[in-house]
């Protein structure tokens, strides 16, 4: 009797319990609202790197903080290539450039609030572009042509002293070391938001971050779980003050919430539970999603490369051939199925839709034999690598596809996952051991190619910390290039060609594996109205956008 | 009237088949009659044969993997095709959709997104599950046993020290701890002096399992070391002039070994629930192994298309820990037959 009791409650509560395990991923959602206003909710697989506009640098964070911080210049509020245009944002208009393009001067809107009532004041600006170097910011890479930043960063001045800033009359005055064909670009992107002085200088402000510019205030945070964007009861003062091309907000509330299980994401936005997944769904969901909601679901166009990035200074990876070969081996119609069907395959740096994008391919295959007989003449005495991925499930599928066919090229692998809110801190902190080689991607910050090299693959931009090259690559003729192109115009004739030219020479190096670029997804619950909201092609889903019909 | 010993029966103790007289009693071990007692227990036997089989179906991965599957537990076939009534079949179809399971010596379970064979990680992954459930249960009794006897011998301070100690890890919900010790010790790995294991180690998550289940173990033989300690066989023991090791090893161990064999059963089917919770939140068995946890995991992602790549996994955990938790019970039942009276009454 005793045993058969025992036997019925185990037969009973081990399923229950592992539902109940199952279940935790579930989300609640639900609000009320309508016509302008109401509350939404947002789920999302991994939850912003920082909740802070000086160190955010992953999709998520920007996709949120774009309406949060507003900087100087922003880009226009629209789809397609329009949206890629930068308009004066808290400047009164766009900057008056000297002939020789290194003097940038601007004015401040007058007064502008910030969401706790703090004045907006011209040496903000300043203030942001300091905490870039101090917090060793992914972005500060991109501010360093400022007169007087390198100084800065190596604690050798109290101030960069190519930024005059008069809190009085608002002007701004910027002196770049040479001219920079991106500048513009550049003080649009959240890095260069005005931040009070009350924020810490070299600290991470996720958990209290500033007050806001923008559309929408961080109402709460509880990272990496959750956080609130609420209407910024202060943004009138910027609207006030000229600022047209800001958007501003048709929601009163988005609560945004971390959810690993995107397939539960997927059934929540079905239920109307929750209202917009900032993940495309699941690729076993997608066919679904596609066919039977196809009035709030559509593909969207999205700038971005995905790769696998290998470490050039260590073994084995700083053996060309190696390298080679892992180009050779990889195959992007396997990992177009991972996705879903949502890529596009190919073998090189800049994404289509980028200038200087031109098509080539110089490693023909999946082709193992190629790779296996490199890998043999490479002979590598050090084959134990450690490839790194999240814990996205595409992602891991992705890293679980590469540690195989490392495996089969004869190397002893071992696979690290790692949560996907802390993936690119680690893998970008120099102080992470075993970073060999491992998922990587990146989405394009502005409309030009030096987003796609600089960041990623000049040698000065291997940082301690929060960097992007992964590869750590440095190939002094090629960083040269980079700083010989970026004093040109995009629009100058042959300075495309150019940059085609460089991303083939960074391929033929193989600094990484490129295999797709990945087209992302909107899909929204029946209460949000589907026609109004859409994906802006810098920061993803544009926030403002949102509407309850 | 005092009764002899010929005459005495144990209560539970099977009846001597007929023809046997009563004072062959004397000549059956301890063992002996529990045999006798759990060969009366058919469902207790029934469930350990249904272990046995589950093992076998486990070791056999290797030769059906090789003969059959043709394909390891982590290799990827995701743009390759197999034969299926004649037909090439895309294991992995170009919308990401893999192959379901169906009546065929490759696929028998289908494939996951990566175009694994799922019968194949199905068997790798038994394995996996079980061997961590043994060795996790050897762990825990090792460690529980000593503790024991230390804090039972000794009482006093060492006692409420060990007690102590216990009682902190005690205090902690066994998932909670073993998550946190597992995302601790996943990336830099285990080093304690000479003793040192990767973070990607399978002994991480048996060492970590083993650990939290001590105090759940060391308690209960530790109080039967203290009743133990006050009998007139150690007192004996220690006027012959036994040293404390031997007396705990030669004279008190012995008579708690019954007790240990059945938490040891039951702790492996423990042991197993944890590892699978453990995998399934991406702290025990590191991707790409195999364990019916990372099954669960993996599959749950794709429960809405492929309910089949969470099911079969989560049957084969409840048959395993339902036929070891019975068989353990029905263990307890046969060595120790007066604790069933007291749990009874």
């Amino acid at each position: 009797m005793n045993t058969l009791r025992k036997a019925l409650a185990i037969v009973c509560i081990t399923p229950l319990a592992a539902f109940g395990v199952a279940a935790c991923g579930g989300n609640k959602g639900g609000g009320g609202g309508g016509g302008g206003g109401g509350d939404i909710n947002v789920a999302l697989t991994s939850f912003p790197d920082y909740v802070d506009p000086q160190l955010s640098y992953t999709v998520e964070g920007w996709e949120v903080l774009w309406n949060v911080y507003t900087p100087l210049l922003t880009y226009k509020h629209a789809k397609g290539k329009e949206g890629t245009q930068v308009v004066p944002a808290l400047a009164e208009k766009m900057p008056d450039i000297s002939p020789d393009g290194k003097t940038y001067k601007l004015k401040l809107r007058p007064n502008m609030k910030y969401s706790d009532g703090t004045p907006i004041k011209a040496s903000d600006f300043t203030y942001g572009i300091q905490r870039l170097f101090k917090a060793d910011s992914g972005g500060s890479v991109f501010y360093k042509v400022i007169v007087g930043a390198a100084d800065y960063a190596d604690g050798k001045a109290n101030t960069i002293t190519g930024i005059k800033t008069d809190d009085n009359t608002g002007d701004i005055t910027i002196e770049l070391t040479e001219p920079n064909g991106t500048f513009e670009n550049v003080l649009g992107l959240m890095f260069a938001a005005p931040v009070p002085p009350t924020t810490p200088l070299d600290k991470d402000a996720t958990n209290t971050p500033p007050p806001s510019s923008g559309p929408f205030m961080i109402s709460k945070v509880e990272a990496p779980r959750t956080m609130t964007l609420e209407r910024n009861p202060n943004f009138k003062t910027v609207k006030d003050a000229g600022a047209t091309d800001v958007a501003d907000a048709n929601v009163d509330k988005i609560t945004i919430t971390e959810n690993k299980n995107n397939s539960a994401q997927v059934t929540d936005i079905e239920q109307n539970k929750v209202d917009f997944m900032v993940d495309p769904p699941a690729s076993d969901r997608l066919q679904e999603v596609k066919t039977r909601y196809g009035n709030r679901f559509r593909m969207e166009d999205s700038i971005n490369t995905y790769y696998f990035f290998m470490n050039t200074q260590k073994p084995p990876f700083n053996d060309l051939k190696v390298r080679q070969a892992i180009n050779y081996a990889v195959d992007p119609e396997a990992l177009n199925r991972i996705f879903g069907g949502r890529m596009h395959p190919t073998q090189q740096i800049l994404p289509p839709g980028m200038p200087g994008y031109s098509e080539y391919k110089l490693y023909p295959g999946p082709d193992m034999n190629k790779a296996k007989q490199l890998i043999a003449e490479a002979n590598p005495a050090d084959r134990d690598i450690t490839v790194w991925t999240d814990d996205e499930p595409d992602r891991k599928r992705i890293g679980e596809y590469y540690h195989d066919l490392l495996t089969q090229l004869g190397f002893n692998a071992t696979l690290k996952v790692i949560a996907g809110d802390v993936y690119w801190t680690t893998i970008g902190n120099q102080s992470t051991p075993d970073v060999d080689t491992g998922f990587a991607d990146w989405f394009q910050d502005f409309p030009h190619p030096d987003d796609f090299f600089r960041p990623l693959l000049n040698g000065k931009n291997i940082l301690p910390t929060n960097g992007n090259n992964y590869s750590r690559v440095d190939i002094p003729a090629n960083n040269a290039k980079q700083d010989e192109l970026l004093t040109k115009l995009i629009g100058d004739g042959g300075v495309e060609e150019q940059y085609a030219a460089l991303d083939k020479a960074y391929m033929e190096q193989a600094v990484w594996a490129p295999y797709g670029n990945e087209q992302y997804t909107t899909f929204l619950s029946e209460r949000m109205d589907f026609d109004t909201s859409y994906h802006h092609l810098l920061f993803n889903q544009d926030y403002t956008s949102f509407k309850i019909k | 009237m005092v009764a002899t010993v010929g005459e005495m029966e144990a209560p539970g103790e099977p009846p001597l088949p007929a023809g046997v007289p009563k004072s062959q009693i004397q000549g059956r071990s301890p063992w002996y009659l529990a045999w006798l007692r759990l060969r009366r227990n058919k469902v207790a036997l029934f469930c350990a044969g249904v272990f046995v089989l589950i093992v076998l179906f486990c070791l056999a991965a290797p030769l059906w993997a090789e003969h059959v599957a043709h394909t390891g537990p982590n290799e990827n076939h995701i743009t390759e095709k197999v034969l299926i009534d004649g037909q090439p079949t895309n294991v992995v179809g170009p919308d990401g959709t893999p192959i379901g399971p169906g009546l065929h010596g490759q696929y028998l379970l289908g494939a996951d997104q990566n175009g694994r064979d799922v019968m194949v990680r199905l068997m790798y992954g038994g394995r996996t599950s079980i061997y961590i459930g043994l060795a996790a249960a050897a762990v825990t009794t090792v460690l529980s046993v000593i503790v024991a006897l230390l804090a039972g011998y000794y009482r006093g301070w060492i006692d409420s020290v060990l007690s102590r100690i216990m009682d902190v890890i005690w205090a902690f919900p066994v998932l909670l701890l073993g998550i946190a010790l597992g995302t601790a010790l996943a990336v830099g790995g285990l080093k304690i002096g000479p003793l040192a294991i990767a973070g990607d180690s399978i002994w991480i998550p048996i060492m970590i399992i083993g650990f939290v289940y001590v105090p759940y173990m060391a308690r209960p033989i530790r109080g039967e070391i203290l009743a133990l300690r006050e009998k007139e066989f150690i007192e004996a023991a220690v006027a012959q002039g036994k040293g404390p090791l031997r007396i705990m090893f030669s004279e008190l161990l012995p008579n708690i070994i019954s007790t240990i064999i059945v938490f040891f059963t039951l702790n492996i089917a423990n042991n197993m629930l944890l590892e699978s919770a453990l995998s399934f939140l991406g702290a025990g068995v590191r991707p790409p192994n195999a364990s019916w946890g990372t099954m669960i995991a993996d599959g749950y992602e794709m429960i809405y298309t492929a309910p089949h790549l969470t099911i079969v996994p989560g049957l084969m955990i409840i048959a395993t820990v339902l036929s070891l938790n019975v068989f353990g019970d029905g263990l307890r039942d046969a060595l120790d037959p007066r604790a069933k009276i007291r749990l009874e009454h």
